[in-house]
């Protein structure tokens, strides 16, 4: 089905090749799962099978030949090879072209010219088949990361492509939207679809998986049949950087009180706290997101942020930050704030940390974020650490010149952080900061939230990655929609 | 449409037009319900109004002259950005590309309007995010605008095009993929009829042209 030889590929631009020699040969239905730590070459392989390399990236250098279906990939025109292969991105939310799921599905029909009674009968059927779990009628971009991944896998496999290719699929989803991409995939293997995945969690596939084949260095390192992975122990995966069992955490539940929490008790029992917030509510287009009768958070200890899409994490989010107006008070250290006084206090560091980095280099990011910091240290226990050491302790000192833009996903997160801590900001907030990240990145984010959280800020984690919360935080608080109609539509198990 | 109205506004005799051109935007805002554009578009043509043309008669002098040159040429873009936004906010990229297809549009004018489209809302998205980054950082103030403007433009535009970029490459992968552009000729699952509304329509905008070229003009 999909044949890979003696393939060298080196990015435009590039010093190192990202891929050498790499020789794979996939059976017409098998299902087979790329793994390796970041920077391995697992994306870039899955980029050859669609033909992305070398269409996409010109003057980049390819050897080798890649054989897709019958069709020279090198030769074939891309939206040949889109005929015969489906594709789902990392990031789904990103790659929607149309406004809404019918619309989604059959963009791929309508572009390739297939008959219009068919597209209309085929997008029924799948928006039927979607229903289940997803509201079909909203807006793409309203829905939580589990639905758009659903919509992106039916809208890549509505024109029956035989080959499904899917990067990092369970990076951004929770335990129970992961269960429901098994039950799909398993879904396309009984049709006979020839499905490769690049992941780093990977336990959650055993038992659809027919091979596992271990990435290091753009060659393949090591390659497991479904029999030999199920007895490679836990160790052996950390040895290759990869992420094995989906960890599950029971963490301290943090007391708190409204209708948006779930699980709350009476505000009598709510301690204090630092970071007070009290009658909070906010409405956003005539619907209530957020209702808080008394929430406390302390100084030092990182809270984790947990809830279904529309439970109001990111709103709370924005109201603690100052960003967005609500009713009701948020006082810090026993004072009430108001909402500019509350951007003064408080960072964010964002999912999409590209956005928040001003200046260009590594070195004036941190000399603007210092002209920044508090002028007389809080107290002398916590003044405001000395900012090149920091850059030091986060591997970032010999990058002091780099472009901010010119660093890794990775870099680029640490260099935020660093400028968060030298600003030394009360409040903290880190959003879904582990999205699609190895095992080793996965605990030097962690450091970095203890370590920010050990500097005497007030931490909020929003994650739903089990894995960096079993490390990172101390305990939790569980919203659910403020609105009756919405709890009711997503139902709350989807956390627990 | 919009090209018309963009054409027939900015050209030079073209405030003739404005008021109907702005009686549309307001017309097509109502009738999608979405009353605060209805209002705000009306309120900011108002308000260049008074501040163009009512202003030099009550209190003529230099300072006010500019303002009402200046508001008198930003009146034109007020009244197209107002059909612009209706577009935006109630045609979906694929709706658009299949209506170019049905009047056999040539292919890379249809598929560059449907991603633009598609694009000025990512565009939106990621702008809001970088200032909301910049409001953290304390560098989105006034006083900061006023003391160092280009290099906090540069703050804000920097980030937001690098983030903007990222995102597009990945939808012109999938979109490519996916046969956007392929020499297929392409479908449409619901094909676009020209019905009763778009005749009112039609016949509404043709009143209106009518109106102004007949009326005297209020503006000139």
């Amino acid at each position: 089905m999909i044949r890979i030889d003696h393939v060298t590929w080196t990015y435009p631009h590039a010093e190192q090749p990202s891929l050498r020699d790499l020789e794979l040969h996939l059976e017409p239905g098998e299902f087979v799962i790329l793994c390796g730590a970041s920077g391995s070459g697992k994306s870039t392989a899955l980029r050859l099978m669609n033909g992305l390399i070398p269409h996409f990236h010109e003057d980049g250098v390819l050897t080798g030949a890649v054989t897709v279906d019958g069709l020279i990939t090198a030769d074939a025109e891309l939206d040949a090879l889109g005929l015969v292969t489906g594709t789902v991105l990392q990031h789904p939310r990103r790659q929607f072209f149309a406004d809404t799921a019918p619309e989604e599905v059959a963009f791929a029909m309508e572009n390739f010219g297939f008959p219009p009674d068919e597209i209309r009968a085929r997008v029924a059927e799948t928006v039927d088949e979607l229903s289940a779990s997803v509201p079909v009628g909203q807006r793409l971009r309203d829905l939580s990361g589990g639905q758009q991944q659903q919509v992106a896998i039916a809208a890549a496999t509505a024109h029956r492509p035989r080959i499904l290719l899917l990067d990092e699929p369970s990076s951004n989803l929770s335990a129970d939207a992961v269960r429901r991409l098994i039950t799909i995939l398993a879904g396309l293997k009984a049709r006979g679809v020839t499905i490769v995945v690049a992941e780093h969690r990977l336990r959650y596939l055993e038992d659809l998986v027919d091979r596992v084949v271990v990435m290091r260095d753009g060659a393949i390192d090591a390659a497991w049949t479904a029999a030999d992975f199920r007895a490679v122990p836990d160790s052996e995966l950390a040895r290759e950087g990869l992420r094995g069992m989906l960890s599950t955490v029971q963490l301290p539940v943090a007391s708190a009180s409204g209708a948006s929490v779930l699980g709350g008790t009476p505000a009598s029992d709510v301690p204090e706290g630092e970071l007070e917030l009290e009658a909070i509510r906010c409405r956003l287009g005539g619907r209530i997101v957020l209702d808080l009768d008394r929430v406390s958070f302390a100084a030092g200890s990182v809270t984790a942020i947990r809830g279904v899409n529309g439970a109001g994490k990111s709103t709370l989010a924005r109201i603690v930050t100052g960003l967005q107006r609500s009713a009701g008070t948020v006082r810090l250290d026993g004072k009430a704030l108001g909402r500019r006084a509350r951007q003064r206090a408080s960072a964010i560091v964002m999912q999409d940390v590209q956005r928040q980095l001003f200046t260009d280099s590594v070195a004036a990011e941190i000399d603007l974020a210092s002209t920044d910091a508090p002028r007389t240290p809080r107290t002398a226990l916590d003044a405001p650490p000395d900012p090149t050491g920091i850059l030091d302790a986060l591997d970032l000192g010999a990058l002091a010149e780099r472009h901010p833009l010119s660093l890794s996903g990775g870099q680029q997160q640490r260099l935020v952080v660093a400028a968060v801590r030298v600003q030394g900001r009360r409040i903290v907030i880190f959003d879904e900061p582990s999205s699609g990240v190895d095992r080793r990145h996965l605990r030097s984010i962690s450091d970095q939230i203890r370590h920010v959280a050990a500097d005497g800020a007030i931490v909020l984690l929003i994650s739903h990655d089990d894995d960096l919360l079993a490390r990172a935080a101390d305990r939790q608080l569980v919203l659910t929609p403020a609105d009756p109609a919405l709890r009711q539509h997503r139902s709350s198990k989807e956390i627990r | 449409m919009l090209l018309i109205c963009s054409i027939v506004v900015m050209s030079p005799g073209g405030l003739r037009f404005v008021p109907a051109v702005l009686i549309l935007a307001v017309g097509l805002a109502l009738s999608a319900r979405a009353w605060r554009r209805a209002l705000g578009l009306a309120a900011t043509a108002t308000t260049m109004w008074v501040l163009g043309w009512l202003l030099p008669l009550w209190w003529p002098n230099a300072l006010v002259a500019i303002v009402a040159l200046t508001c008198s040429y930003l009146i034109r873009f007020v009244a197209t950005v107002g059909v612009g936004m209706h577009l935006i906010a109630t045609t979906s990229p694929t709706q658009l590309a299949a209506a170019f297809r049905t009047w056999r549009i040539p292919r890379p004018i249809s598929v560059t309007l449907a991603v633009m489209l598609r694009f000025f809302p990512v565009v939106g998205a990621e702008a809001a995010a970088v200032l909301d980054a910049m409001r953290l950082r304390g560098l989105a103030g006034t006083t900061g605008l006023v003391r160092h403007p280009v290099l906090t433009l540069e703050r804000f535009t920097v980030p937001m095009i690098a983030a903007s970029l990222r995102a597009s490459e990945d939808l012109s992968a999938s979109a490519i993929l996916r046969g956007l552009g392929s020499q297929h000729t392409p479908t449409a699952m619901h094909p676009p009829r020209f019905g009763s509304g778009d005749l009112l329509l039609m016949l509404a905008c043709a009143a209106l042209a009518v109106a102004s070229l007949v009326l005297p003009a209020p503006l000139t």
